[in-house]
């Protein structure tokens, strides 16, 4: 039976010292464990790089955490886990299962070569599990996350208005993108990839970032701090699970056509054959007034992401991240042609989001779950954040949970073959077994 | 004072960047501080016209807390100012922050600060409960 083979545990740490945070983490997550774990994933908000950086962090959980043991992580925003909701401090996810093997891996150039980088993870991953017997494959796939450009004489603005300044920026940051010190994480590009590549892995995926500055963001492989990288853990086991994705956002019946794009399709820049950021606010009917705060312009697109229609279903994303004269940028990449629909979310249906997706797993029972959220929802949502914890405790009971706040998230399935990936979604990917089964 | 539970706190929500002041407070009067320089210096111009302002929404707090009140903020200038009510009571955890600041992210400390006030207070009123003769 799995109960008497298995042990997982989460820790956490709110200590402000780099050093100390990383012991106490390593600490509060194995000491649950009655043996060493068969990995360590470790999360952590910025504020580290203030308080003895991130190479310490590290060094202090390899104070406590077997060496050896396979280590990945990154920065996020905030993490959700069964002690409570935090936008500061550090929390880990270790299991301890013999029937299990573990890679872990890196690729890298994603911003300037996504395929290079993917290929090259894909490969040291399947490398190391290649002589593995386990039935079943999983990947949780870390990706560097978008990083603002420090446009010329305009800083890090994010609306704007001169036509001439914004096809500057415009130029600046695909050149940029190019030699790879800046700009968007491509994880489309990364995901879509990886699925050709390892079509017989199921995956979880989040996009690693700051406190939402979009300045600079790490990764975490083993003993190295890294950055500019897509880092994660292939894994081969016997234990069941599934993957899941869910948003809930509802279509307002606005709907609208991409016709002109620049920087690689992250810049609309004509909707409905007109220019686009007028076009989108009076497809809204609001007066640009509403938009000149530059300091609420994310929180209010936030309410109004696009979903964008793939195999079928509508995948959302949060356009006007940043306005540049008539273009806006997305999060994730548009082409000529694609049809798109203006969604609608509030509190209640982000908060049910989560209820529609664990339906997936009612009869399934959990030894341990990790989720990948967007970040906008924790922004929204604030402190009633803590509500999506009440859910996923009672679900759990007294198994494990971590759920990342990311900016960029997704699952694929190796079984339905499909690939999400949005903003605003709720991703899961829970392990244990089927009710009345037998492993 | 330097060994009061919630004024230690009130040093760890005050040490994230977007907190420029921090307070347990109900209406005239300030019960708990931040144990260390007191509040940021950027706050120190704006205090006086923000703290008069607090006092006249505690008397909002005062009249409708037994009624589930739980949060208000308002805006003055470039800042925001948060009370987090603790229930049935005219106290509140208040925050002043820049109108800039990510209010989500702060949000979610400030109530991680609010329930481990709460149970601060509660641990407080219990020992004193137990020291109470019978």
């Amino acid at each position: 039976m799995i109960e008497s083979k298995l042990e997982a545990a989460v820790g956490m740490s709110r200590k402000w010292d780099a050093r100390e945070a990383g012991r106490e983490v390593a600490r509060n997550t194995i000491k649950q464990l009655s043996r060493p774990p068969n990995f360590f994933l470790l999360f952590s908000t910025i504020h580290y790089k203030k308080y003895g950086g991130f190479q310490e962090f590290l060094d202090g959980v390899w104070d406590v955490l077997p060496k050896g043991t396979p280590l990945v992580g990154g920065t996020v925003v905030g993490f959700l886990n069964n002690y409570g909701c935090y936008t500061r401090g550090t929390s880990a996810l270790a299991v301890s299962y013999p029937n299990m093997d573990i890679a872990v891996g890196y690729g890298r150039k994603t911003k300037s070569s996504p395929e290079y980088a993917s290929n090259e993870y894909a490969r040291m991953i399947d490398y190391k599990l290649k002589s593995s017997r386990y039935p079943y494959n999983f990947l949780l796939n870390l990706i560097s996350g978008p990083e603002l450009f420090n446009l010329p004489g305009m800083g890090y603005k994010k609306i704007i208005k001169s036509k001439k300044s914004a096809n500057l920026g415009i130029f600046f940051a695909e050149i940029m993108q190019k030699i790879g010190k800046k700009g968007m994480p491509r994880d489309d590009e990364i995901l879509k990839n990886l699925t050709k590549k390892m079509p017989d892995y199921s995956s979880l995926s989040g996009v690693l970032l700051d406190d939402f500055k979009f300045l600079d963001n790490y990764q975490f492989l083993n003993n190295d701090v890294l950055t500019g990288k897509l880092v994660g853990l292939g894994m081969k086991t016997d234990l069941s699970f599934d993957v899941n994705t869910t948003h809930c956002m509802k279509e307002t019946g606005i709907n609208l056509e991409v016709t002109k794009i620049a920087y690689n399709g992250w810049v609309i820049k004509e909707i409905n054959n007109k220019p686009a950021w007028p076009e989108f606010l009076r497809l809204l009917d609001w007066n640009e007034d509403i938009i000149l705060d530059e300091s609420k312009l994310m929180e209010r697109m936030m309410y109004c992401p696009l979903g964008f229609k793939r195999d079928g279903k509508v995948y959302p994303t949060i356009t006007g991240i940043v306005v540049l004269g008539d273009s806006m940028v997305t999060a994730v990449r548009t082409k000529v042609g694609d049809k798109a629909a203006i969604l609608n979310i509030n509190g209640k249906l982000l908060v049910e989001s989560v209820k529609i997706n664990l339906e997936k797993y009612q009869d399934f029972k959990p030894e341990f779950g990790l989720f990948s959220s967007c970040i906008t929802r924790l922004i929204t949502l604030g402190r009633e954040i803590y509500s999506l914890r009440d859910i996923l405790l009672d679900y759990f009971n007294d198994k494990p949970f971590l759920d990342i706040y990311v900016a960029g998230e997704g699952t694929y399935s190796s079984r339905e073959k499909r690939l999400a990936y949005s903003d605003m979604s709720f991703n899961s990917a829970i392990f244990g077994s089927k009710n009345n089964s037998k492993i | 004072m330097q060994n009061d539970p919630i004024a230690l706190v009130l040093d760890d929500l005050l040490k994230l960047d977007d907190i420029l002041a921090c307070m347990v407070a109900r209406r005239n009067m300030i019960s708990v501080m931040p144990s260390g320089d007191g509040f940021k210096s950027e706050v120190h111009q704006i205090w006086d016209i923000i703290h008069r302002a607090m006092d006249d929404v505690f008397g909002v707090i005062g009249a409708y807390s037994q009624a589930g009140l739980g949060e208000m903020d308002f805006r003055l200038q470039d800042y925001e100012v948060l009370f987090y009510v603790f229930p049935d009571t005219e106290t509140a955890l208040v925050a002043i922050v820049p109108a800039l600041a990510n209010k989500g992210l702060i949000e979610v400390e400030m109530e991680n600060a609010r329930r481990e006030i709460l149970k601060i207070m509660g641990a407080q009123d219990k020992a004193r409960g137990i020291t109470v003769p019978a």
